[in-house]
């Protein structure tokens, strides 16, 4: 299975947070892969891909670093994942995905997203279509976060 | 939420523009998320909804036309990006005109408006700097 769309996905997610938090460097650790995804982290956002790559690209932040996105991004003191935090970073997967599609559409990939899910809390199963996971550890100055990627070019 | 220098697109009309929607963005957020009850936000939400719905349309036409002085060639693009988001405040005021009192609802319109803005500013304005530069 080819799995040339995830380098774009990668790519994508450097640019914007680059470009809305100004991080200094975002370190890409070792891709992982697995059938199913339980959740590690507590703020899952799922965007969901249809097309010529059917899945979904999941974007898992701990509480601490979603909270500190949102509290740089309004300079407002945000002190729980609420609402507007979960909405907030949620349009940031949505850009990703939407940067990393324009990408892909030049490699022949053709794809829709669907609006960002919220999914709260560690130790749920997310539930994926695909039947291989890719789960990318990312290190910023914010703090760590996975992008799991969870697509089929069937 | 706020204005930072390297925001900056290098035409001045449209720069101020910036500044004045993220002044009131800001202060749209700080009514937004206190601790009163909706029914005391419910003005200052009306007015910043019928502020940024006519607003916007004046500072997106500023952009575009400087984008087609220049010849910009993605004007296009991101013409189509500026209607869609002028679509979704008229969208936003309607659901919102329909269900006053639902905190959610504004809460959710926020922060999604709050990332929209910033990453358009960042990075697609951007590129009419980038360009406008060579
Ligand atoms: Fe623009």
């Amino acid at each position: 299975m080819t799995t040339d769309y995830i380098e774009p996905i990668f790519t994508a997610t450097n640019k914007v947070l680059n470009n809305i938090l100004q991080l200094k460097e975002i370190k890409q650790g070792p891709t992982a892969v697995t059938e199913e995804l339980i959740a590690t982290k507590k703020v899952n956002i799922s965007i969901g891909i249809t097309g010529d790559l059917e899945g979904a690209i999941i974007f898992s932040f701990p509480e601490e670093m979603a909270l500190k996105i949102v509290r740089e991004m309004s300079g407002m003191e945000i002190k729980e994942i609420d609402k507007f935090v979960t909405s907030a970073v949620g349009e940031l997967g949505n850009i990703i995905c939407g940067n990393a599609l324009t990408t892909l559409s030049q490699n022949d990939y053709c794809c829709d997203i669907t609006p960002p899910q919220v999914i709260i809390g560690i130790d749920n199963k997310i539930s994926l279509a695909s039947e291989e996971i890719s789960i990318m550890p990312l290190e910023t100055n914010f703090g760590e976060f996975d992008v799991n990627i969870g697509l089929c070019n069937c | 939420m706020l204005w930072k220098e390297k925001y900056k697109i290098g035409i001045e009309k449209v720069d101020q523009q910036h500044k004045e929607i993220f002044n009131r963005l800001n202060n749209f957020l700080n009514v937004v998320r206190n601790d009163e009850e909706m029914k005391s936000k419910l003005e200052e939400i009306e007015k910043t909804l019928d502020f940024m719905g006519q607003y916007v349309v004046v500072h997106f036409d500023s952009e575009e036309k400087v984008q087609q002085e220049y010849n910009y060639p993605h004007y296009e693009e991101h013409k189509e990006v500026h209607d869609r988001f002028k679509e979704e405040i008229i969208n936003f005021k309607q659901e919102f005109e329909a269900d006053k009192y639902n905190e959610d609802l504004v809460m959710e319109f926020s922060g999604r408006l709050l990332t929209w803005l910033i990453n358009h500013v960042a990075d697609e304005d951007q590129k009419i700097a980038d360009y406008i530069q060579k």
